[in-house]
């Protein structure tokens, strides 16, 4: 093989920067050849790029290309890898005058550029899901695209069991129908179900998985500071100083957090301590994607000390060198975690360096679970997902946008999509129906229809503001109402509006690193100027905290049932352990282990309810929500309550007895279906549903004003549907959604299977050590629970009376 | 009540399910049956807009037509329904039974009077929660009703908009789902 190259550009180009060819590479470059779609399957740093992209620069520079036709589709999660991967292959292309013309193409392109592209298409199109989605809805596509060869995808573990990876997924399997020559590429970090994958990326028969193995097993490490590791929070601020040391050994660090309001407050943190004047940046999801682009560009010209990120710079990108990852707080999957420790250390066969900071106590316990979960190649499994039915309606509309459809062929071609391999035809009918005139059965919309027979008896858009309507809304990332943060004309990026709600002028808060003063709102804009202030407010997102991954979990078990296990673990955490044993008992593996004591909140007795289900944040709080409604109806008088990814604890008016009653399973299920109809969680996914099938919109065009005002409130056609059309499309999909999503429902069946009839129950005169740490999270969590809301006026409404003297 | 507000959406491409007059229209039936009233006062938007009749469906309109064979229905005139000229309906600015008047909109004067229009909503704090529900404000000599269709949102009290018409003390009722809970201004947060 390496004889045919022998006068390769590419390999050229290799030599003169010495570097050359792995086997892999050559081994993606020779099945792509003899037309087999490929799923590349390699750590960070392996190459897979390069490799992804060698067929197609083989075709052209071997082969009679076509100009202004589209030859190569590249297809990138995140717009900043996408940017960075055009970077890298110019680099070949120019040194090696190549002649090849490429292309970027974002929600950030220009106008200008992105007529351009239309008109005279590049060789080589760099771009997101979202554009392609948008290129894919234009009347002009199918010509557009038939010229394609080359389509590859990267990351793309990250999309599939995504809403963005069932729209892609529609959009292969048109771009199957347009171009059904092209060879198929797809490149993937290191992840469980490889077929998968491999199956969403491609139909046809000939295929093939290349797994590259990591040649070197991390070296990982659990942070040991002599300060005190606080019982509960996620802020890690005990350990600045020492992580601060780590910063000062390496040479390049990077910080992951989990959620941006840790972003702000570490990097905020760091700097009270940086008497060296290291150069530490924040990079976030929030922030102005000028802000955003600086940072990526001063980490890659190597410019950057330090830099505390969030997900936000998850993916591929290549940053050169990185000496050290830190990871704060438990990483909550073991996956996720390997992909964040492949960016240290970015050459192939060095190991990578990480070290991980638990926030707190128990957290050490997950970051010693995911150490020995990586040492044993323990990884997370993937769900399957399913795809969902919003996703389908608007690809329905784009369909329709782009070109008249016939019916029975537009099914044919979605259910060739992975995801939506198992859609039965009466439910396609239903969400057509759906997008010609909103699905009611009881009375229609005639006049309104979006979408209609023609003709030809084909399913055509009724008039071109459909087409408007759908391209200022399409994609599948919902947000939550957002304003922007003005300093003066300047930008610095995005705030959820329910935060502001909470703050008054003057209020300060930290953003983007700085400490900002509120002072006041107008449009969607909220204007604030630089302030110093000790105590700055920090904006919590709704996007909030993973959940523990259900492997992570497992681990986390197994390991608080023996107690040799502990014996390594800091006095610390090692004493907490000891004193579980000793005042109660340590939750085992294949039990239910149930504490009650009673206890005082704001002077008042209160009796607590504590379950060690340990099945991740969102089902545990599904598991709150049921008991809430179990416990109302025996009379206890829950009056709140709190989750954690491993434990639940309820407080009730009234002490709680009759466990075996209280867990009952199938009591339980009947329960949940009932609370499912009436949690603010299936609102929330309504919502959601509602915006991406294209019911609401996100922004008319030319609308600015904030997000209440102009757009329908999706809750008023949730009540609305719910009593007058409760089998309605949209409510089926919301409902889909929150099994999965906040719900968990897999998690919660798994768990009352896992401890049917198998409960320990201790009753306690005081709170347990393993309990400390949830009962504290109380005031720091304020979870929204409209079902409860009726307690808390009650409550109000009695301390008032009570003060009065009424009572 | 602001009746065929959804299908008012229907030219902007939002074709929001059409249900809500239908839904309004029993839920009044129903609250006046079980409370045994016999005249009812509509203090205006009774209609979303002047569209709002030929839009409503057969079944709707036969509600409406229910309730105005079967009950004393006097229509106040709103703003939303500026244009609207009704056969049988006699629209009326102002409206007094015992001196009390029964207006769209809240006047600034000392007149004891009770109006809509607003739609206020108000947010008490319980704790660390803050609760936001539609509410009945009573101010002096004032009552200003929240709203009653079922695809009405509201206005919070704290808008500058409603500032004007309210005195230093008032009252508010706030509509739970169960019963309605009473407060004073001085419980309100923004």
């Amino acid at each position: 093989m390496l004889d045919n190259l022998k006068p390769h550009p590419i390999e050229t180009w290799l030599k003169k920067n010495n570097w050359s060819f792995y086997d892999h590479q050559l081994k993606t470059l020779e099945l792509s050849k003899s037309n087999f779609d490929i799923l590349l399957v390699a750590p960070t740093g392996g190459g897979k790029t390069l490799a992804g992209f060698l067929p197609s620069l083989d075709d052209l520079i071997k082969n009679e290309r076509l100009d202004n036709k589209l030859h190569t589709l590249y297809i990138s999660p995140l717009k900043a890898l996408t940017v960075d991967v055009h970077r890298n292959l110019t680099k070949p292309i120019e040194d090696q005058n190549l002649n090849i013309r490429v292309e970027t193409r974002t929600g950030d392109t220009s106008n200008y550029k992105k007529s351009r592209q239309k008109l005279l298409p590049p060789h080589m199109l760099m771009t997101t899901p979202e554009s392609f989605a948008l290129l894919m809805a234009d009347t002009k596509a199918n010509d557009y695209f038939k010229s394609i060869r080359y389509l590859i995808i990267d990351e793309i573990h990250s999309l599939v069991n995504s809403k963005r990876g069932d729209l892609l997924s529609l959009n292969l399997s048109r771009l199957n129908t347009i171009a059904p020559e092209c060879n198929r590429i797809g490149l993937s970090a290191t992840i469980k179900n490889k077929e998968a994958v491999l199956n969403f990326l491609s139909n046809k028969k000939k295929t093939k998985l290349i797994n590259v193995a990591e040649n070197s097993q991390p070296s990982i490490q659990i942070l040991s500071s002599l300060n005190r590791m606080p019982w509960s929070g996620h802020m890690a601020t005990y350990a600045i100083s020492d992580i601060y040391q780590q910063i000062k050994k390496s040479c390049v660090t990077i910080i992951f957090v989990n959620t941006r309001a840790q972003a702000e407050l570490i990097f905020n943190k760091l700097w009270h301590e940086n008497e060296n004047f290291y150069k530490i940046a924040i990079h976030h999801g929030s922030l102005e994607k000028e802000i955003r682009r600086k940072v990526e560009n001063l980490m890659s010209i190597g410019e950057l000390d330090c830099v505390v990120a969030t997900s936000s710079l998850d993916l591929g990108i290549d940053w050169g060198r990185v000496d050290l990852v830190i990871q704060i707080g438990s990483p909550k999957g073991i996956a996720r975690f390997l992909q964040r420790i492949g960016r240290s250390n970015h050459r192939f066969n060095e190991p990578s360096k990480a070290l991980l900071v638990p926030a707190n106590r128990f957290e050490y316990l997950e970051c010693v679970s995911a150490i020995n979960a990586i040492e044993n190649n323990i990884i997370d499994g993937d769900i399957d997902k399913i795809g969902s039915t919003d996703v389908l309606a608007q690809h329905i509309l784009a369909v329709a946008c782009s070109n008249p459809f016939d019916v029975d062929n537009l099914y044919k071609e979605i259910i060739s999509s992975w995801p939506y391999r198992e859609l039965k035809k009466t439910k396609f009918l239903k969400v057509l129906e759906f997008v010609k005139n909103g699905g009611y059965s009881l009375k229609h919309y005639e006049k309104y229809s979006k979408i209609g027979l023609n003709k030809n008896n084909l399913y055509a858009i009724q008039n071109s503001s459909v087409r408007n309507k759908y391209r200022m809304n399409s994609g599948t990332i919902v947000e939550s109402y957002m304003l922007k943060v003005k300093l003066g004309n300047k930008t610095l990026g995005q705030i959820e509006e329910w935060f502001i709600e909470g703050l008054t002028e003057g209020d300060t808060f930290l953003f983007g690193g700085r400490v900002l003063k509120f002072l006041g709102i107008n449009n969607n804009n909220i204007n604030v100027k630089v302030t110093k202030d000790k105590h700055p407010q920090i904006p919590s997102y709704a996007g909030g905290r993973l959940p523990i991954s259900s492997e992570l979990s497992v681990q986390v078990r197994k390991l608080l049932t023996k107690k040799s296990y502990w014996e390594n673990f800091p006095e610390q955490v090692k004493d907490w352990l000891n004193l579980q044993s000793k005042f109660s008992v340590m939750p085992s593996t294949n039990q239910l282990l149930l504490e009650t004591f009673p206890r005082k909140i704001n002077n008042k007795k209160r009796f607590f309810l504590v379950c060690y289900s340990f099945e991740g944040r969102n089902a545990n709080q599904t598991l709150g929500f049921l008991l809430s409604k179990r416990m109302q109806r025996m009379g206890y008088k829950p009056l709140g309550f709190v989750a954690t990814d491993y434990a639940l604890a309820m407080w009730s008016m009234n002490c709680i007895e009759e466990m075996d009653i209280l867990f009952n399973e199938d009591l339980m299920l009947d329960d949940l279906l009932e609370w499912l109809e009436e949690t603010p969680l299936l609102k929330k996914n309504f919502r959601e549903a509602a915006i991406i099938s294209g019911l609401i919109e996100k922004k008319l065009p030319g609308q600015v004003k904030t997000g209440k005002q102009i757009i329908f409130n999706s809750d008023l056609i949730f009540n609305v549907l719910k009593k007058h059309e409760p089998n309605h499309i949209l409510l089926e999909a919301a409902r889909e959604d929150a099994y999965r999503g906040l719900i968990d429902l897999d998690r919660l069946s798994n768990f009352f299977k896992r401890t049917k009839n198998k409960i320990v129950y201790q009753k306690l005169e005081q709170i347990s050590p393993l309990a400390i740490p949830l009962v504290l999270e109380i005031n720091r969590e304020s979870i929204n629970k409209s079902d409860l809301n009726e307690f808390y006026l009650e409550e109000l409404e009695n301390e008032m009376l009570t003060e009065v003297g009424l009572n | 009540m602001h009746l065929e507000k959804g299908s008012s959406y229907a030219e902007t491409g939002q074709l929001i399910p059409p249900f809500d007059s239908e839904a309004t229209l029993n839920k009044l039936i129903y609250s006046m049956k079980i409370n045994k009233i016999n005249k009812i006062i509509l203090l205006g938007d009774t209609f979303h807009d002047e569209g709002a009749l030929e839009r409503m469906d057969l079944k709707s309109q036969g509600l409406l037509r229910y309730i105005l064979d079967n009950y004393n229905v006097i229509f106040i005139l709103g703003n939303h329904e500026n244009k609207m000229k009704l056969e049988k309906i006699t629209f009326y600015h102002d409206y007094v039974i015992d001196n009390i008047h029964f207006t769209h909109e809240a006047k600034l004067n000392n007149q004891h009077q009770v109006s809509g229009h607003f739609h206020p909503v108000a947010s008490v704090k319980v704790g660390s929660k803050k609760i936001t529900e539609k509410c009945l404000i009573h101010s002096e000599n004032h009552l200003i009703l929240p709203s009653f269709g079922t695809f009405t949102g509201g206005l919070n009290i704290n808008s500058n908009i409603m500032k004007p018409y309210l005195s230093n003390y008032y009252d508010i009722f706030m509509l739970g789902k169960k019963r309605v809970y009473k407060f004073t201004n001085l419980n309100l947060v923004h």
